[in-house]
């Protein structure tokens, strides 16, 4: 148990040496979104491209298209993926399965985490509101709101399409307290979503692909 | 001299029972210009005749005389275009911009199709879905004339007539005719027509048969809904009129059409094909007897019922098991009374009074077998003076007093001035409504088959929320929940302004301004979650929009077989409360790496569906046998998806490509009863499967008719 939780801290050091090395680059970082899973950062700004969060492999008995409904844990802190082993620990900030977010907090997770969705431009927000406005996961109801047009995406019935709301922020306080804002910029692979005439079977195959960008504050 | 003045108006109502007579207003009531008569030696030329206009006053008028400006779309231009739905010549009218979804609709001014009243011989048609009304169920083969006015007209014609007004007048021609016509064309397309009419002595009846027939088509190469299905359309029109005395008429109007559309839906799902096979029914009947007296020769009075049923059934069967099966029956019955009063030259003065019972029944309402009504009471006054020669005002006013909602009033002045003899300037302003309709107030309907959303009307929600609550069935309560209330008709005051230049019987200029604020528009909003966090959306009075344009229309004669017309509508619209948002920096698109920015104004492209260019063309010959025709109907793109998420249209947003249609045709007569007509519609073979599902690719067809016309022998 001892040993598992020096390897973590280790592998923790590890990653974080790892994105410092990348924050003090001089070569121009390829931010080409080619559909792979990515993370690089830029001016303390880290943006993550094409994070799986539980695509789609079939359909269920009442003909909706389901994953393997499990969540993606990701540590903004490390910039990278948590295992799911990991899922009830403080090891990470936030959480992906479809258009739901976790916070670890809560029903979620036993961290001091905890979100709130503010509107306006990422780069004008500096600082976090009044403790009282950041909400805990309470499932079912989570700090950052499901559904279209209530939280960070906007479902377009007809043409079946999940657009994020311009102009979101996502205030996210992370498991160990660290206060991050975060915007997201496509739920498709490769950073394209669909075009609205392409076939459902491309609709399904390619969403469930996060690309975000966040900073702490 | 006082018998001479009376000998010569028997002998005008002897001659106005044999022909005039049927366009149902004597020539008294016409305000003949003596100017214009100077023209005639040019309009026989020209082989122009001086049309008249009713839609505009709702008493005859010549069209050069009208103040509020009105489109004849003639009988002749209808056949030579090849025309055989009302939605297929209305396509091709300057500022008219048909929309798919829930049948044809016309968008007019920028306004929607809900807020165009489509009339036949000036009473209005029900049965709308969604709010449209399909114009694809109207056969044009017995159409005299169509005409178009624009702007609010509620003045006269009440709730609908809010962006302008469609009046569809058939031919009651008195005399003894035969006319059939056969048309074949692409996708199995049959049209048959076949008029007669008989007249004799006091008696004149006519009947107009129509079938259609069409195979449909399929553009869209794996779409779970149709583009144009199967469609089988029967309409049967009889007309009898019986000119009682010299002062009395009796018209009686019958209409029957029928409509089945047959449709095979194939849903792939995740390698999974359902079929399910589809049949929608539509059946329309109105009856409209008319009676018109003369009291003397300045007082006219005409009683009107009208009763009309419409009918709709569609359903889909999966397997033999029906999935879905929806219901409506749409009554409207009117009693109507107008009074024309003339009391000289310079003076005229027209009145009524109506009462209007309405009635739907539908299965998306709580209680399918309770029908839900609506007495409408109404008057309305008109009237016209001519202060000095060259000037015409019409001012008038309708009050609709309704049993559902809050009342409308509805006024409206217009002005005419006659510079000169070939330049005239016209300027209206009025207020149009759209009082709400059933499925705003009464809709119950839960969607089953995608998802469990529920729709719930204005008087229903409270009460199904409240209910659903109590039986803890409610996850949620949005804030627009409480906002919920009566609502109100909506409203719209429209400002015309425009000029007619005719330098001469060659050349014809028209250019119109339009302005259009539209308040209390009724959205659809989120108020409460199901449990199962399916949605539940009810109707709230809550935008206001605006739309403003310009329009002009030039027709030159180069000689008398060769003539071109060009059309242009230029169109701004914008929601209101969107441009507030916007100018207080609250709205936001992405950049190129699909991060929120804000939006600026200049971004902001208006209300969706709308293009800001549209422009039509038409070259045609004619000679006394021959004619051949091309035209042509242009759209700038216009906003069909808000592809950026951020709730409105934008630059940024999805656009339908701009796109020319260009059709033609030709004709001729043989031994003059006799003509074939070949044409081909859109030879481009222009295809957007999404944004023009109602757009064939080219299609050709072939018409061959025969009229046998007999003069009356009076």
């Amino acid at each position: 148990m001892k040993k598992n939780q020096i390897l973590m801290a280790m592998a923790m050091v590890a990653s974080s040496f790892y994105a410092c090395t990348e924050d003090n680059t001089t070569t121009p970082i390829d931010t080409t979104n080619n559909g792979t899973f990515k993370v690089y950062t830029l001016n303390d700004v880290t943006e993550v491209q094409n994070l799986i969060a539980d695509t789609i492999i079939g359909t269920s008995a009442q003909g909706q298209p389901v994953g393997t409904g499990h969540f993606t844990f990701f540590s903004l802190k490390n910039r990278a993926v948590v295992p799911l082993t990991d899922s009830a620990t403080s090891n990470w900030d936030v959480a992906f399965r479809g258009t739901t977010i976790l916070t670890n907090a809560g029903t979620s997770g036993p961290g001091m985490g905890g979100a709130y969705t503010h509107v306006g431009i990422f780069a004008d927000v500096s600082s976090f509101n009044a403790d009282s406005t950041i909400r805990t996961d309470a499932a079912p109801v989570y700090a950052i709101k499901t559904g279209s047009n209530k939280g960070w995406y906007v479902y377009d019935g007809p043409n079946n399409l999940i657009t994020p709301i311009p102009g979101r922020v996502l205030m996210i306080r992370g498991a160990d307290g660290t206060l991050y804002k975060l915007e997201i910029n496509n739920y498709y692979k490769g950073g394209v979503t669909p075009l609205t005439t392409a076939t459902s079977a491309i609709k399904l195959s390619t969403q469930r692909y996060y690309n975000f960008r966040y900073k702490a504050l | 001299m006082k018998g001479l003045k009376y000998f010569f108006f028997v002998i005008f109502l002897f001659a106005s029972s044999t022909a005039t007579y049927a366009q149902k207003s004597p020539a008294l009531f016409t305000t003949v210009n003596p100017a214009d008569s100077s023209h005639h030696s040019h309009l026989k030329q020209y082989n122009i005749k001086e049309e008249t206009v009713v839609t505009a006053t709702r008493t005859e008028r010549k069209l050069s005389n009208v103040a509020i400006p009105t489109k004849i779309i003639t009988q002749k231009s209808i056949k030579q275009a090849g025309s055989m739905r009302l939605s297929d010549i209305l396509q091709e009218q300057s500022g008219l911009f048909l929309t798919s979804g829930f049948g044809t609709g016309v968008q007019m001014q920028g306004l929607n199709p809900d807020y165009t009243l489509i009339m036949i011989n000036g009473e209005p048609l029900v049965g709308r879905t969604s709010g449209v009304l399909d114009l694809n169920r109207l056969a044009v083969g017995n159409i005299k004339k169509i005409e178009i006015v624009k702007g609010p007209s509620s003045s006269l014609y009440g709730s609908e007539a809010m962006a302008g007004v469609i009046n569809i007048i058939t031919d009651q021609t008195p005399n003894n005719k035969l006319a059939t016509s056969l048309r074949y064309g692409t996708y199995n397309t049959k049209d048959f027509n076949c008029n007669t009419t008989f007249s004799k002595g006091k008696f004149t009846f006519s009947h107009f048969l129509n079938s259609y027939q069409s195979d449909g088509f399929s553009i869209r190469p794996y779409a779970v809904e149709r583009t144009v299905a199967p469609i089988w359309r029967l309409t049967n029109q009889f007309h009898t009129s019986y000119q009682a005395s010299a002062k009395t008429k009796i018209d009686i109007d019958l209409r029957y059409a029928y409509e089945h559309i047959q449709n095979e839906i194939a849903v792939t799902n995740n390698g999974i094909i359902t079929y399910s096979k589809g049949n929608e029914y539509h059946k329309d009947f109105n009856l409209n007897p008319v009676i018109t007296h003369l009291f003397s020769s300045k007082l006219k009075s005409t009683l009107r019922l009208y009763a009309t049923n419409y009918n709709a059934d569609q359903n889909l069967n999966t397997s033999g098991n029906s999935i879905y099966d929806d219901q409506l029956n749409h009554q409207f019955v009117r009693v109507e009374n107008q009074t024309d009063y003339y009391l000289n030259d310079k003076i005229s003065f027209n009145a009524g009074i109506g009462y209007v019972q309405e009635g739907v029944k539908s299965n998306r309402y709580e209680l399918n077998s309770a029908r839900r009504t609506n007495n409408i009471n109404y008057v309305f006054a008109q009237t016209e003076i001519k202060p000095i020669e060259k000037i015409t005002i019409i001012a008038g006013f309708r009050y609709d007093n309704n049993q559902l909602f809050a009342a409308a009033f509805s006024p409206k002045i217009a002005a005419m001035y006659k510079a000169t003899e070939h330049l005239k300037f016209n300027a209206s302003i009025g207020r149009g409504f759209k009082a709400p309709d059933f499925r705003q107030l009464y809709l119950n309907f839960t969607n089953t088959a995608a998802g469990g959303y529920s729709v719930f009307g204005a008087l229903e929600a409270q009460k199904q929320i409240d209910f659903l609550q109590s039986i803890g069935q409610i996850l949620s309560i949005e804030s627009d929940f409480y906002k919920l209330k009566e609502l109100h008709p909506e409203y719209a005051t429209g400002i015309n302004f425009g000029l007619q230049y005719n330098p001469n019987q060659q050349i014809q200029f028209d250019l119109s301004f339009f302005r259009n604020d539209v308040e209390n528009l009724i959205d659809t909003r989120l108020v409460a979650y199901h449990k199962s966090g399916a949605q539940i959306f009810s109707y709230l009075n809550l935008k206001n929009a605006y739309t403003q344009g310009v329009e002009s229309q030039m027709s030159v004669k180069i000689t008398p077989q060769f003539a071109v017309s060009a059309g242009y509508q230029y169109l701004l619209t914008a929601d209101k409360d969107q441009v507030k948002e916007i100018e207080a920096g609250r709205v936001y698109t992405i950049d190129a790496g699909g991060f929120a920015r804000r939006m600026e104004l200049s971004e902001y492209v208006g209300l969706p569906n709308r293009s800001k260019h549209m422009a039509n063309f038409k070259l045609s010959y004619e000679n006394e046998n021959y004619f051949t025709n091309l035209r042509v109907i242009y759209r700038s793109k216009w906003a069909v998806n808000d592809k950026d998420g951020n709730g409105l249209y934008n630059s940024n947003d999805g656009f339908a490509n701009a796109f020319a249609q260009i059709n033609i045709a030709a004709g001729k007569q043989f031994y003059k009863q006799f003509r074939a007509q070949i044409g081909c519609d859109n030879i481009g073979n222009y295809i957007d499967m999404a944004n023009l599902p109602n757009l064939a690719g080219r299609t050709f067809y072939t018409t061959l008719s025969y009229q046998f016309n007999q003069k009356n022998k009076k």
